[in-house]
Order: structure tokens, then C-alpha cells, then sequence
């Protein structure tokens, strides 16, 4: 388990997290939802050690402050936004960048074909030779995604449940590619992992999370289950534009409607 | 040329596709073979006429040498061209480690020691103790002894880097820009301090600084290589553990922490390393340009960007690179010879200038 206990950064003067709790059990997708500038990426920086913070960070029952960084790194992997890289890697050197590092946890004989398995899950075979500068920059992501999944390729190693940190895993993908990120990502959840995944689509949410945690303004606004954080009050109100949820017929699954024209001043502006 | 072209298709065809490290161990088989060879010529040619063969026969015995002009070859071989060959090899891997290691530390296949300003800084500490080393700073160089001038530079040099890492590097990121026109303020600063310490010099000093600052192996000796040479190889042993995280460094400084780097660590070991081999490349040989840049760069586009090659074929090529310009400055205008920071930036400048014209059309980085 990950579990996060009033994270607060401050940037500046300006205090741009508070008092942020955030759980994300084994065998779940939890899933950090927002605006641009809740903090959604400072709340995964802080869980990663990336940003000066202040509260308590656990991973497994270890407080995360203790631990040196090759073992936080055997216990979870993390996908950043974006990496152009400066030198010309293939793709297969890219994605054994995290077998190298990591501890896939998988027998050597295994190891020498993983970078190719990794790639398949991302459905990128046949790109192991290729250029990583020559790809695209959705192709590149999932190439990214592939290296991350090499480093803690078995869920549960030693009989501890490792994490993934996905920060806008989905970003730059068609649809297609979306959905099978996704169900990597639960895959992962499935079979003992964690996953940490902040997500800008709210359908995906609806469809991939367990959990949701909702953040606006560097607070928590709201956090749950799908069927209890996405609710047209609260999505209305974090996102300052009129939206309409819906629930599909059999598994009274959300689906999130925006409407047009009815964008709202942002909150700074308005009288409280 | 066609064993390596063999070699090099061999390589190829057994790794899996995208895997380069086969070519990479090939590319530092052939490049150890390369150093020996460079090792042979450097050590059996030379202005004399000293003949290593002779030498050796005499040695052995049975020989047909008569003793006079056996013992005239074994001084220069001895005492002149063995020291300037274990020189040329030690600065020359020192000089190409330095600009890949600061390449993977900025991100950047532009750094190198010289560009940066490192050298410059180096060159200030150098300078200053050969000027001010019997008065100014007569306590030091009384306290250092032989090491005095190494020290200094590798100080400048190490002074310098950390400025410059300082300056162009904020919350994580290294800004490029920032590194370059940084290293440009730093040599220019320590260009002018320089100066006013030339200016200061006397006359002997002032012949000592010319050639010095042009770059030479020619004052080679047993003392400099017992001063530089202890430096210089630590510096190389220290980079042969640095091929791991300069490989992760290249996915950024964020992603390097993610994946196991204890990174400000890292740095900070990275940068002592490459003051260290600078520092003391530049006591002993002057301001020789460009190998830290045309060296790495040549090599990861045969082998790719993987430091695990990249680090000891660098150090290879290097090592054979000084030691076939250092021919080259002691045989084009001989019997006098040409300052070898002459032949390596007649060399490495136009294929600066190439790099950049072919990095204008290059989609990948």
C-alpha cells in the first residue's frame, strides 16, 4: 500500500498542496483526477521524492524518507509526462534502460527477451530496432511505458506488491492505444500491483479506477469510488464547467457529458 | 579494413534488433588492437632515428651495435619516447572520458571540458603557479611539491565545473543554453586573470606559458608522469563505474532517481572525476582541444550511446587519437615540431563545424 498523509508544497510562498492524503492499495487503479494546476503532478512528485514536502510518504509499511533510492526503486516504477533524450537510443536500449536499473524479478534466461514481451504489451512489436528520436510522440510514450513495466515487470515480487506511478499515461494516445494502456495498467492492479494513474479523460476513469481521488486548488475535493466522486456537483464545481453524468444501463457505469457554452469564470475570480 | 567490416557484420547479425552491444564489444576489441599498434609506431619512430630493435639486440646481446649509439638509443627510447608515449596515452583517454562524461551529465553531445570552460579554469590554476609558484604562492608549491601544478589545475578545473553546474542547472534541469554561454563568461573571466598573470610573467616564465598554452607533449618526462599520470588513471578507473548511471541520466535527472540513481551523489562524483582527469591533463600537455568532443561523438555513431562501450572505447580511441596527432606534430615539420593543440583543432574544429551542419537536419536528436 501507498499511503500519503498530509502532503503540503509550497512553491515560492505560494502553497500549492494541502494537507493532500492519498491511498492507493495493492490490486487497484486509483486514479488522480483534476484541473491543470490542482497539483495532481506535485502530488506524484512529492511520492517520489521529486519536490521538498512536507507529511509522511509510506510504501509497504517503510516510511519512504528512509529509504535509499535503488530501493524505492525496486518497489515501483515511474512513467514522467514526457522524455526526449539527447542521445540516438534504439527503442530496445530505451526499454532495457529499466531492466538494467529495476528488478523485473523474473529469471535471466527471461530477461534477454523481456525488452521484446515489454514492447508487445504496449503494441509496439517490430520497433526494438528502430530510432526512439524517429517515433512519434504517442509511440514514444508507450515506449516509455514499456521501460517502465521492465522494472517492476512481476506485480508481487518476494511477496511484496509493487507499484506503478503513471503520470498522464494516456496523454498523447489514440483512442485504441488508450484503452489498451488501461488495461495494462488494471492488468497490473489484477494480478496484485498498485497503480497510481493521473488521468485528464473521465470516461477512462469511469472506466479503468477503483478509486478517485479529486483535487482542486491543491485540496482534496472529493474521493471514492467512481460512482461516488463523479457526480455532476462535484465535477461541476472542480472543473468550473457545467457537466451531466450519466449511468450506462447494466453496470451502472458513469459516463461524464460536458456541455457546450457554459464554461464558468475560474474560482480565483470568483466572490466566495 | 575488411576484418573490420567482418567483424563489425558479425556483431550485427547475431543480437537481437536494437541491441548494439555486441558492436560494442567488438568496437573496444578492435580499438585495444588500434592502441597497440598506435603504441608500436609511436614508440619505433621519432626524429633520432633510435631504433627500438636495436636496442633491443644490444640488450640481449649478440647484437651488432656498437655500444655508443646502443646507449644514445636507449636514452631516447627511455627517457624521451616512452614518457611522451604513456603521456599521449594517459591524456588522451583522459581528455575523451572528460567530454563523455560531462556529455551525459549535461545531456548534451556538445559538452566537453574545453568548450565549457573547464579547461580555461584548469589553465588559470596552471598558469597561476607557474607564475606566482615562486612567489605569491611560494607556500603552496613548497607544500605541494611536483604536485603543485597538477593540484592547481585540477582546483581551477573543479571550481569552474561546479560554477557551471550551479549556474545553468535549476530545480533538476540543465539548461543548455545556459551551460554554454555560462562556460563562455567563466573562460573569459579566467581568460582575463590569465592574462593579467602573463603580463606579470618575466621572460623565461613567459616562454614557459606559450608553449604550454598551445599544447604540447613535447616536455614529456618521468617526473610529470609520476605527478599527472596517478591522477589521470584514477580518474579512468573511477569512470569505469560510471557507465550504469550515465545511462540513465540520459532519461533525465527525475527519471535516474526513479530508476535506482542516487543522482546528487552521482554528480558530484561525476564532476570531481572529470576536474580531476582535466586538471591534471592540462598540467602536463596544455590546452589540447577537441578530443573530448570528436572522440565520443565519432564513436556513438558507429556503437550507439551506451555508456558501457562507449566508456572504455572512448578512452581507447582517444589514448590512439593523441597518440597518432602527437606523430603527426613531431613528423610534419621536423625536425622541429608543431604544437599538438595545433593538430587537434585543425583536426577537431572543422568537424565541429560538420556536427553542427549535420545535427541542422537531423530528426532524431
Amino acid at each position: 500500500m501507498i499511503d500519503a498523509r498530509d502532503i503540503s508544497v509550497s512553491l515560492g510562498g505560494r502553497r500549492i498542496l494541502d494537507a493532500a492524503h492519498l491511498t492507493a492499495p495493492p490490486g487497484e487503479v486509483t486514479a488522480v483526477i483534476g484541473p491543470n494546476g490542482s497539483g495532481k503532478t506535485t502530488l506524484i512528485k512529492a511520492l517520489c521524492k521529486d519536490i521538498a514536502f512536507t507529511g509522511t510518504v509510506m510504501i509497504n509499511g517503510r516510511d519512504l524518507s528512509a529509504m535509499a533510492a535503488h530501493e524505492a526503486a525496486a518497489v515501483r516504477a515511474v512513467l514522467p509526462q514526457s522524455s526526449a533524450l539527447p542521445f540516438p537510443f534504439t527503442v530496445r536500449e530505451v526499454v532495457a534502460l529499466g531492466l538494467t536499473a529495476g528488478r523485473p524479478g523474473v529469471s535471466l534466461a527471461t530477461r534477454r527477451h523481456l525488452p521484446e514481451e515489454a514492447l508487445a504489451r504496449v503494441d509496439l512489436d517490430g520497433f526494438a530496432g528502430r530510432f526512439y528520436g524517429e517515433l512519434s510522440g504517442g509511440e514514444q510514450q508507450r515506449v516509455q511505458l514499456a521501460r517502465v513495466l521492465c522494472q517492476v515487470w512481476v506485480p508481487v515480487l518476494e511477496g511484496v506488491p509493487r507499484y506503478l506511478i503513471l503520470d498522464e499515461p494516456v496523454s498523447s494516445l489514440d483512442i485504441r492505444h488508450q484503452l489498451m494502456i488501461m488495461d495494462v495498467a488494471r492488468d497490473f492492479a489484477r494480478t496484485g500491483g498498485g497503480v497510481i494513474a493521473i488521468l485528464h479523460d473521465l470516461n477512462l476513469t469511469a472506466l479503468y479506477a477503483d478509486t478517485v481521488l479529486a483535487l482542486r486548488g491543491g485540496q482534496v475535493a472529493g474521493s471514492g469510488t467512481p460512482q461516488a466522486v463523479l457526480t455532476d456537483a462535484l465535477l461541476s464545481e472542480i472543473y468550473d464547467c457545467t457537466m451531466q453524468v450519466g449511468r450506462l444501463p447494466a453496470p451502472g457505469q458513469p459516463f461524464v457529458l460536458p456541455h457546450a457554452g457554459q464554461v464558468r469564470p475560474p474560482l480565483s475570480t470568483r466572490v466566495a | 579494413m575488411t576484418a573490420l567490416a567482418m567483424a563489425v557484420g558479425a556483431a550485427r547479425r547475431e543480437s537481437p534488433a536494437g541491441d548494439r552491444s555486441g558492436l560494442g564489444r567488438t568496437a573496444v576489441l578492435l580499438l585495444a588492437l588500434a592502441l597497440c599498434v598506435g603504441m608500436a609506431v609511436s614508440m619505433t619512430t621519432g626524429a633520432s632515428g633510435a631504433s627500438i630493435w636495436n636496442l633491443l639486440t644490444t640488450f640481449f646481446g649478440g647484437g651488432e651495435a656498437d655500444a655508443a649509439s646502443a646507449l644514445r638509443d636507449q636514452t631516447v627510447i627511455l627517457n624521451i619516447r616512452l614518457p611522451r608515449m604513456i603521456m599521449a596515452v594517459l591524456v588522451g583517454a583522459g581528455l575523451a572520458v572528460s567530454g563523455l562524461i560531462m556529455q551525459g551529465l549535461f545531456r548534451n553531445p556538445l559538452a566537453d571540458p574545453g568548450l565549457v570552460g573547464v579547461s580555461a579554469g584548469a589553465g588559470l590554476g596552471a598558469v597561476g603557479v607557474i607564475v606566482l609558484g615562486t612567489t605569491a604562492l611560494a607556500p603552496l608549491t613548497a607544500m605541494l611539491g611536483i604536485y603543485s601544478l597538477q593540484i592547481a589545475a585540477f582546483a581551477g578545473g573543479l571550481l569552474t565545473t561546479f560554477v557551471l553546474y550551479q549556474v545553468a542547472t535549476r530545480s533538476g534541469q540543465t539548461a543548455i543554453a545556459t551551460m554554454l554561454l555560462a562556460g563562455i563568461a567563466i573562460a573569459a573571466l579566467a581568460g582575463a586573470v590569465t592574462g593579467v598573470l602573463v603580463y606579470l610573467a618575466t621572460d623565461a616564465q613567459l616562454r614557459d606559458l606559450t608553449f604550454w598554452s598551445l599544447g604540447s607533449l613535447a616536455g614529456a618526462n618521468w617526473t610529470k608522469i609520476a605527478a599527472s599520470g596517478p591522477i589521470i588513471a584514477a580518474a579512468l578507473v573511477a569512470a569505469g563505474f560510471f557507465a550504469r548511471g550515465l545511462n540513465v541520466l540520459t532519461l533525465g535527472e527525475a527519471t535516474a532517481g526513479h530508476l535506482g540513481l542516487p543522482v546528487q551523489r552521482f554528480k558530484t562524483a561525476a564532476i570531481v572525476t572529470v576536474a580531476a582527469a582535466t586538471g591534471a591533463s592540462v598540467a602536463v600537455s596544455g590546452g589540447i582541444g577537441f578530443v573530448g568532443i570528436v572522440v565520443p561523438h565519432l564513436l556513438r555513431l558507429v556503437i550507439g550511446p551506451d555508456h558501457r562501450y562507449l566508456l572504455p572505447a572512448s578512452a581507447l580511441l582517444g589514448a590512439t587519437f593523441l597518440l597518432l596527432a602527437d606523430a603527426v606534430s613531431r613528423t610534419v615539420v621536423a625536425p622541429a615540431e608543431l604544437p599538438i593543440g595545433i593538430v587537434t583543432a585543425a583536426v577537431g574544429g572543422p568537424f565541429f563545424l560538420w556536427i553542427l551542419l549535420s545535427r541542422r537536419n537531423a530528426i532524431a536528436w
